[in-house]
């Protein structure tokens, strides 16, 4: 009664050997999983919708991928979006999207889940889909077809792409994808309708079925509604969280691939989470609280993750790594252990102080060419509105204490766009680089002067942060911005090369992120009309996006450039990501007046993260048992 | 035992699609897969003493490819064998391991390579006008091709670099060419560029079906040798 109809692809030389690393087509990798299919009784497609580089350096697939694979009932298998040489060669060939494991078409499995790591993706998502032989609109799949599901972090608005997919999955994978399988299996046992499926899952947390939700909008355009369609349908979806990290299953057999990739390296997850709450980032507030794991778990899982791999390199992966409450324990037990087996350890997000350097120190074996300090933006009016809680003395101190111990190099990421930002704010930007290549002049070596790389993304309001209501800064505005900032450290100074983000691209990222429902014909329109691969520069089509705007008579500038009532409707206010929205309106306000809000390990600011009773929000210090004792 | 040992290995259908650089990170993660202690360079970014023979190009399978390893302890090379093997995926495989004393390693020793090419033409052909054409193919002086370097293209005479080219007929319209041409660090020919300067002199219209390396040799007292025979010379 299983599809097992054994398809298998044979994907021939002629293709293959035409087009660029053909590797990223034929599977067959150390570690990828063989299981013999009369035993599988859900087969399941992890797709991602990008070029293979890319998310074969996805820790969230290894993690789903593992957890999947250990059960004896089910087979995950993955996909990635082929790059144009090998899309335009299966087209010709007539050759469906396939999966490496077995060169199944995506058609053939139960279920097809995309992750969603950046909304520039999503015409990938449908390119994907129609390779693969999926009909593109969920309400266009009928019995017999596969579900095709999402999760990660643009799930938290799901409502840009709520046509496409069955169903969304809001948070944490590892505990849920289990439930889904589970409730599919006893599903296919039953014979039941397609539709019986949807409502059996729209019953676990952190489930949401768009096609259960009537969205009702005003005149304006703007939300009037997102109700359920029958009362057994939660009315707000709750994420779901991981609570205890050491107990959670952590890949260690990760794939190996042949090829180079992003990061080609074992990352082992420090923590989840980040206490700093830096108001532009929806990161730090829909993946709290802080959940830890322990030194003595993330030592373990480096050795096996070793055994089993072979990779010489080991990096530690977290929002802001110098906040792990046991570093110094967890450098010193990998140092002994990298050193022995010589094994590189890279140490991305920390801040640069005596500790940090020392450790560069021991574990650095390349030449010492890239710190990284992100201050986001030039003045500290303008950081303190953000909530970076880092002045212009921290940064200079760090800059010298990193040049003292041999850097000549530093790389700073700032933002253009942000709330409030006035020309000055820019200018603050060349300021204070200039001011750190002086500030340098002493403690760098004689006839050298601090080389700075200077780059500028544009701020994109995000849902669930406390900018989600902001415009976004007006295209020509962020244009103009760069441009200034270009022609003034052009006449300052030589050391500073001067990167900046394509501001078209940061619009559309800005229209999709806080887009709602009737977006997706947008998308599709523009897929229709070839984009893809929109994150790439050289693949970006601004003039194809608007096009597609105005055949489906929306305004782009409405999502990304409006300003927002806190009491307008929002597309994604259904979705309960455990922040409170009272919290978020508080931290706007504190935005504009400047005010600071301490850290999660200062202290409880009652953001909402409480309730899940777990991570930071349990831990006492100073006394306080934070979620209990909340002081704001 | 040894500590400097030379590994005969093979490359099978499945291994085929990666690049140089690639097989040699697969035989590196498999050294520390196998928990192999390897002698490392010294410097900022410690490498395995580990060479290889010669470059092998996407899509080459091959039954004959050489390395040298150089290991941080002694050990019997048929227990190198069976614990890298444990590390190496489906595809690549080391065959035999020898004892190596010479000072040259094996990039700078291999001289020449045999290759089986096999090709479909696009217009019928018999054996005897195939066979032909590489005997015309043979007796050119001057056989130029656009050779790909680092600056770009140059053009290189190739024929001082073909030894010898015989054929074989597999099956209508199917073709199996045998060429032995020169190889190494100096004066390489690679297996496709043969080919297409073979179809750019003959006119032949072909499609390939696939490119295997037979064997590689070393070159000793004017002779053709086995890799292993030099590896103590």
């Amino acid at each position: 009664m299983h599809p097992l109809t054994m398809m298998q692809l044979k994907i021939d030389d002629r293709i293959l050997l035409k087009v660029e690393k053909p590797a990223k087509y034929t599977g067959n990798e150390w570690n990828m999983v063989r299981k013999p299919l009369d035993k599988i009784k859900m087969r399941f497609a992890f797709c991602f919708p990008d070029d293979y580089e890319i998310g074969m350096s996805h820790l969230g697939m290894k993690i789903l991928y593992h957890i999947l694979n250990k059960r004896d009932d089910v087979y995950c298998e993955r996909a990635f979006a082929p790059w144009v040489d090998m899309e335009g060669l299966m087209r010709e060939n007539d050759l469906p999207l396939y999966t490496l494991e077995t060169y199944t078409p995506l058609s053939e499995f139960d279920m097809v889940g995309f992750t969603l790591q950046y909304e520039m993706s999503f015409t990938n998502i449908l390119n994907m889909l129609d390779l693969g032989r999926i009909p593109l609109f969920a309400s266009e799949r009928t019995e017999g077809m596969p579900f095709v599901i999402a999760g990660g972090p643009c799930a938290c608005n799901p409502e840009p792409l709520a046509d496409f997919f069955d169903f969304f999955v809001i948070g944490e994978g590892e505990e849920v994808i289990n439930e889904i399988v589970d409730e599919y299996i006893c599903w296919k046992e039953s014979g039941e309708s397609r539709n019986e499926f949807l409502k059996r899952v729209s019953g676990i947390e952190g489930v949401y079925v768009p096609s259960f939700y009537d969205v009702i909008y005003n005149d304006d355009g703007t939300v009037k509604s997102v109700t359920p369609k029958t009362p057994d349908v939660p009315a707000r979806v709750k994420r779901r969280i991981i609570k205890d990290m050491d107990s959670v299953d952590f890949p260690e057999d990760i794939i190996v691939p042949y090829i180079g990739t992003v990061h080609d390296r074992i990352m082992l997850e420090v923590f989840r989470g980040c206490i700093r709450g830096c108001r532009f980032c929806q990161a730090g507030f829909i993946y709290r609280p802080v959940r830890e794991r322990s030194y003595e778990k993330l030592c373990e899982i480096a050795k096996n993750s070793f055994e089993s791999t072979g990779y010489d390199e080991i990096s530690l992966v977290s929002l802001s790594t110098s906040d792990y409450s046991a570093l110094p324990d967890l450098c010193n037990n990998l140092i002994e252990f990298t050193e022995k087996e010589n094994i590189s350890l890279s140490l991305p997000s920390l801040r640069v102080d005596n500790f940090t350097l020392g450790l560069m120190d021991k574990v650095s074996k390349v030449r010492k060419s890239g710190l990284t300090f992100a201050p986001e933006a030039g003045t500290q009016r303008l950081r303190d509105v953000i909530n970076k809680g880092i002045t212009n003395e921290d940064l200079v101190a760090s800059v010298r204490l990193a040049v003292s111990g041999g850097w000549d190099q530093v790389k700073l990421y700032f933002m253009i766009g942000l709330p409030t930002e006035t020309m000055e704010d820019v200018e603050g930007i060349s300021e204070l680089s200039i001011n750190l290549i002086e500030s340098c002049r002493d403690v760098i070596r004689q006839g050298k002067a601090l080389n700075i790389t200077l780059s500028t993304a544009c701020f994109v309001p995000k849902p669930f942060t406390p900018f989600q209501w902001e415009p976004m800064d007006e295209m020509e505005v962020l244009m103009k911005k760069q441009y200034h900032l270009k022609d003034l450290i052009k006449k300052r100074t030589k050391n500073i090369k001067y990167n900046y983000h394509d501001a078209k691209i940061s619009f559309m990222e800005a229209v999709l992120a806080r887009g709602d429902r009737r977006l997706g014909k947008v998308i599709y329109t523009a897929w229709s009309k070839g984009c893809k691969f929109d994150g790439w520069d050289e693949f970006f089509s601004y003039d194809k996006w608007m096009e597609a705007f105005s055949e489906c008579d929306l305004d782009p500038k409405f999502y990304a450039n409006r300003k927002r009532e806190y009491t307008e409707v929002l597309p994604w206010d259904h979705i309960d990501m455990g922040i409170s929205k009272e919290f978020l309106i508080k931290e706007n306000q504190k935005a504009y007046a400047g005010d600071l809000t301490r850290n999660c390990a200062a202290g409880c600011s009652a953001c909402g993260a409480q309730a899940y009773k777990t991570g930071i929000c349990t831990k006492t210090k100073r006394g306080l048992i934070y979620g209990e004792n909340t002081e704001v | 035992m040894a500590k400097t040992l030379r590994f005969r290995f093979s490359r099978g259908q499945k291994l085929k699609y990666i690049a140089h650089l690639d097989i040699l990170r697969v035989f590196e993660r498999a050294v520390k897969r196998a928990g192999i202690s390897a002698a490392y360079t010294q410097g900022f970014n410690p490498r395995q003493k580990l060479v290889f023979g010669l470059p092998m190009s996407i899509g080459l399978t091959s039954e004959s490819e050489y390395a040298d390893i150089e290991l941080a302890e002694d050990m019997e090379p048929c227990e190198f064998i069976a614990r890298i093997n444990k590390g190496l995926p489906e595809g690549l495989k080391v065959e035999e391991a020898v004892p190596r004393n010479t000072r040259d390693n094996i990039m700078n020793q291999i001289a020449a390579a045999r290759y089986e090419i096999v090709f479909e033409v696009k217009e019928p052909k018999s054996l005897v006008e195939i066979e032909q054409m590489i005997h015309d193919f043979l007796s050119k002086e001057d056989i130029t091709v656009e050779k790909k370097t680092k600056k770009g293209f140059r053009p290189v005479n190739i024929r001082p670099l073909i030894y010898s080219v015989s054929a074989e007929k597999m099956a209508e319209g199917r073709f199996r060419l045998n060429a032995f041409l020169s190889a190494g660090a100096e004066n390489n020919l690679r297996a496709d560029l043969f080919m297409q300067a073979f179809c750019q002199e003959t006119k032949l219209e072909i499609e390939i079906v696939s490119m295997h390396r037979k064997a590689l040799y070393a070159a000793a007292c004017n002779e053709w040798k086995d890799p292993f025979e030099v590896a103590n010379d």
